[in-house]
């Protein structure tokens, strides 16, 4: 209960900051942004002091700061996100196409991620200090000092301009997805096979552990029933933190191969002072963020019985 | 009688050599064995060859013979097959061998469904009437961090037996326990002993060896250097550091001469104290005053709230109600304790050279009070440029007897200050602490779990709980 | 008997995984310095003649697309990513640890407030807050170091919290206190030598955090802007001329990969499970 509370704190606040960071650029903003504004939405042919006026108006811009911050936060509580001021669209209708393939790409990447690292880095933590385990450290040490979009850069040009396999951009084909998942689900991989191996050597070297071989169970039970248990704690747990870097990644691997999601919109509207789009695209992202971490909450709370009477 | 195993020149090597000299001995059914010794005298590793446990790099030798089988003790993982079905090995720390995760029930069940092939449901049964036999049928649904230590031990135990063995090894199973739960766990070694089974215990507990009886073999540095029944090697031992041991028990010590304080005055008086912690009345209406040079013993079973009554008479807890008095004119810096871990009392980073400067300079203290207090608590020179980590147990808790004795106390808290250390070095380190005290006139408050230890030492003793 | 009253000196005692990165990082910093001290080229001044050219016994590291000399424009970069890390890593590390130190001390409200606060802030993922700030000001590198600094105290802050709150009760600290030791000496023997045992390891790992933001940043153009070398910025730029000049977008490559391996290196816990933190 106060898991689910927290997180809905969590959402309120990432609204309020996204709000607040906003409110700030937008006035912040140089030159006579009703005046830009305006002329984003009616085209700059048309555009005049009057209509100019209408916005800022609609804006608060003559308001006092105080007010027009009540205002501004006051439209977000009541989820309205305005226009775009490049495409002037609503910034609901795009952000939903966005989000779709922005949730696409990172359930492929988490999906990906948990088939090669956990599994890898279990393997690894069994047999501590052999050719697995220093190879596996050797890799993700290595994956962890590459920035991500590095590691997509690597993937386009072995696999899109060397070996002319793969598309490079783009997100008409199934097969445009592969390689920008695959450079999310490597990073993540990277970290959840250190966390998975590092787990497996403490869960083999504790003493319940040693007390389920003593007891005379055959091998193979006690690692299902006491190894992976209890390894699966932890790596669920460190999902949470490992998100951050997803949502992180996710900003940089859309903008890299052109996927249209929102980590793409993001940068895009920084790119173009388009503060509603700014708006809408952050808060759909930390509230992402907020949600895959309420996602981990529940899973933690399915396999470890001890938070249930936390 | 029959030997349900025998065991041929068992010995364990290191890179640098023999750690155990071999050595053989039998189990019989009905007759337990004990193997007695303090920290570091190989014990353990002993029970680990056995067991087929010892750490990476270490190796054994020698033969097991068990049911007509014959094992190389120096093949690793030999001992395998044993586990649970011939041989059950008791956990030494209950609480953290069972799986955090799992019910206690199912952890005893997973025994019967897979040592013995029952179906889950009859396992299941089997289970919860094993855990009800031993009287915490109410622990079955549980996580094992919702258990008290008492029934961890209980479920652990059944856990352990679930395989059907006849033969439990038990290593150091009173470590850290006070004397009601001491006797919990005999009782349940016991048991194994009536049903026709055999228990080896390892040990550096003297009370324990006594009340297993059966067989006992004393071990020194590596070597077992006296064997027989234990009643007669506890009551004539023949090789010198048995005498040692055994007169080292508190039971054994000599009464020491009460000296009742001439003094009228008090250094600290309290009345009407009582304290609650966590929703249980620990004592109440304790009144006391405490007179120059005085040793006062405080006993009472683990949890009683001995330690929180020095600590209210020091005034590091706050007394629910009554008062706590201090004599008038004397400094704050005269009251002072000593503690049960002395390496957890200790800056941990700072050599023992640096801790003690601070505390001279701090305080203006001669320097030269120093060498004659290090002698007379025998302590090496050489053992100042060493962390508190780096020193033994009992050097350091003599550090910090040294520490407080520099403040010149008149009053002196010590909370169980010997229950981590060996007999032989718990028995110097208490007369130490009492002859010093005594020849300072300072008031001494004792607190142990041994009754034994209280009686020999303390000029009047309270009881708690 | 020798005098009591002798520091011991401080003594760290490197494994060989913390020596290398330590050589990888001195490195670095002597190449990226050494200009400055004995002189080199521009790294903004163009010279299309030399557009590419691969690495030379003249100029061992090429020039880029614009003729622009390798070896100067990296240096630069360099000095830009690790002076905004070292500048970043410093500012988050002393409010953090001191505001860690003071929730533990105080306990209570206090210590909800400033926990309060790290919370919200770490609400929005860390890239997100700091790509949001540089859209405020944008084009602004100190807008990068505030963002960065900002989300970065916290796990100075939460570390410190985590590790003084239990020696501050321990039994340690309450035999100082018996003995007369003040709230000073407490911090200075007992929680600071804690501290400083890890600081090492903290450090780097912001450090390489910050690097990566940067460079993230530069790589989708909302970072600092060009002519500024910067390692991000420098790929997206090579990144068109990788057939004709892989060596040019190799190098940018290569010195962000041995800058944020070096400080994993320093920043690796010796064995899993034996730190507490």
């Amino acid at each position: 209960m106060r898991m689910i509370l927290n997180r809905l704190l969590q959402a309120v606040l990432v609204a309020f900051t996204v709000g607040l960071l906003t409110f700030i650029m937008i006035r912040l903003l140089p030159g006579d942004v009703a005046y830009r504004i305006a002329a984003g939405r009616y085209g700059y042919d048309v555009v005049d002091s009057a209509a100019a006026a209408k916005v800022a108006a609609e804006l608060d811009l003559n308001k006092p700061a105080i007010q027009a911050l009540g205002l501004w936060l006051y439209d977000l509580l009541r989820l309205d996100l305005g226009t775009s001021l490049v495409s002037g669209e609503p910034v609901w209708d795009e952000l939903v196409m966005q989000l779709g393939h922005t949730l696409q790409l990172a359930v492929t990447a988490i999906f990906l991620s948990l088939l090669i690292g956990p599994p890898l880095g279990i393997l690894a933590g069994l047999n501590r200090g052999g050719f697995l385990d220093r190879g596996l450290m050797l890799v993700s040490t290595a994956l962890r000092a590459l920035p991500q979009f590095v590691v997509g850069l690597g993937l386009i040009v072995i696999f899109g301009l060397m070996l002319n396999l793969l598309p490079t951009a783009g997100h008409t084909h199934g097969s445009h997805l592969i390689l920008p998942a695959v450079t999310l689900a490597l990073g993540l991989a990277a970290v959840s096979a250190q966390v998975a191996r590092d787990a497996m050597v403490d869960v083999e070297q504790s003493q319940f552990y040693r007390f389920a071989r003593t007891k005379g169970l055959p091998e193979g039970q006690v690692f299902t029933r006491h190894g992976l248990r209890n390894v699966a704690v932890p790596i669920v747990t460190y999902l949470g933190v490992q998100f951050i870097y997803l949502v992180e990644g996710v900003v940089v691997v859309e903008s890299l191969f052109a996927w249209p999601g929102i980590g793409h919109a993001l940068v895009h509207a920084i790119f173009g002072r388009d503060v509603p789009v700014i708006q809408g695209t952050a808060l759909v992202m930390g509230l992402m963020f907020v949600a895959l971490n309420a996602a981990v909450d529940g899973l933690c709370y399915i396999i470890d019985p001890r938070r249930r009477d936390a | 009688m029959s030997t349900l195993m025998k065991v041929q020149g068992a010995a364990v090597h290191g890179s640098g050599g023999r750690l155990v000299e071999p050595f053989s001995f039998s189990l019989e059914a009905g007759r337990p064995f004990t193997i007695l010794g303090e920290t570091g005298s190989g014990k353990s590793l002993l029970a680990q060859a056995l067991m087929g446990l010892l750490p990476d790099g270490l190796t054994a030798s020698g033969q097991l013979f068990i049911e007509g089988q014959t094992l190389d003790l120096s093949v690793p993982g030999v001992q395998k097959p044993l586990w649970g079905r011939k041989v059950s090995i008791l956990p030494q720390e209950p609480w953290l061998a069972l799986d955090p995760i799992m019910a206690a029930s199912s952890q005893v069940e997973e025994s019967y469904r897979f040592l013995r092939n029952e179906k889950t449901n009859q396992a299941r049964q089997s289970a919860d009437r094993d855990l009800q036999d031993l009287g915490v049928a109410e622990a079955a649904r549980k996580l094992p961090g919702q258990l008290s230590g008492g029934m961890a031990q209980r479920v652990a135990f059944a856990a352990a037996r679930a395989g059907g063995a006849r033969i439990v090894i038990a290593d150091e199973p009173t470590k850290g326990l006070d004397i009601a739960r001491r006797d919990e766990v005999i009782d349940l070694l016991m048991r194994e002993v009536r049903a026709g089974g055999t228990v080896l215990v390892i040990t550096h507990d003297l009370a324990l060896a006594r009340q297993m009886g059966g067989d006992l073999a004393v071990m020194l540095e590596g070597r077992i250097v006296e064997q027989g029944q234990a009643a007669d090697v506890l009551a004539e031992p023949q090789h010198e550091y048995t005498k040692r041991l055994i007169a080292a028990d508190p039971q054994n010590w000599e009464k020491l001469e009460a000296e009742p304080s001439t003094s009228a005055s008090c250094v600290l008086s309290a009345t009407g104290l009582g304290k609650t912690r966590g929703g249980k009345r620990l004592f109440a209406d304790i009144d006391l005053a405490i007179h120059p040079g005085e040793i006062i013993g405080v006993t009472g079973p683990s949890g009683s709230g001995k330690s929180s009554l020095g600590d209210l008479l020091l005034g590091l807890l706050k007394p629910d109600t009554g008062t706590v008095r201090r004599a008038d004119g004397i400094s704050v810096h005269r009251y002072q304790k000593l503690y049960q871990d002395p390496p957890a009392a200790f800056p941990a980073r700072a050599t023992l050279k640096q801790s003690l400067a601070d505390l001279l300079a701090l305080h203006r203290l001669e320097e030269a009070r120093i060498a004659p207090l290090m002698r007379r608590l025998r302590l090496g020179e050489h053992l100042l440029d060493r962390r508190p980590d780096q020193v033994s147990g009992g050097e350091l808790q003599r550090f910090s007897l040294l520490r407080v004795l520099l403040l010149d106390p008149v009053f002196l808290f010590a909370d169980e200050p010997t229950s981590r250390l060996d007999l032989i070095t718990q028995q110097e380190t208490i007369a130490l602490l009492v002859e010093l005290a005594r020849e300072r006139s300072s008031a001494l408050l004792l607190v142990s779990h041994d009754t034994a230890l209280i009686e020999k030492t303390c000029d009047r003793t309270i009881s708690i709980g | 008997m020798t005098s009591l009253v002798s520091v011991q000196p401080f003594s760290v005692r490197f494994s060989p995984r913390k020596t290398l990165g330590l050589a990888i990082l001195a490195g670095l910093v002597v190449f990226a310095f050494l200009p400055l001290v004995i002189g080199g080229a521009d790294p903004l001044k163009q010279s299309l003649r030399l557009a590419l050219q691969p690495p030379s016994s003249a100029a061992w590291f090429g020039y880029d697309h614009l003729g622009r000399s390798m070896a100067a424009r990296l240096a630069a970069a360099l000095r830009l990513s690790l002076g905004l890390a070292l500048l970043s890593v410093v500012t988050a590390m002393v409010p953090g640890i001191l505001l860690g130190v003071l929730a533990a001390w105080r306990g209570g409200f206090i210590d909800r407030a400033i926990g309060a606060v790290s919370e919200s802030l770490l609400a929005l993922p860390g890239l997100l807050l700091v790509l949001m700030l540089t859209a405020i000001v944008p084009d602004n590198p100190a807008m990068l170091y505030l963002g960065i600094s900002l989300v970065l105290w916290i796990e100075y802050f939460r570390v410190t919290r985590a590790l003084a709150r239990p020696i501050l009760q321990s039994p340690a600290v309450e035999a100082s206190r018996l003995l007369g030791f003040g709230p000073v000496y407490i911090l200075k023997r007992h929680v600071w030598p804690e501290i400083a045992a890890i600081l090492l390891r903290l450090g780097a790992f912001g450090g390489a955090s910050a690097i990566m933001a940067v460079a993230a940043l530069g790589f989708v153009s909302v970072g600092v802007r060009p002519p500024t070398p910067e390692l991000g910025l420098m790929m997206i730029e090579l990144l068109p001329y990788y057939e004709e000049a892989p060596h040019a977008l190799l190098q940018p490559i290569a010195v962000i990969f041995l800058m944020v391996l070096a400080l994993q290196l320093l920043a690796a816990r010796e064995k899993p499970g034996k730190e507490r933190v």
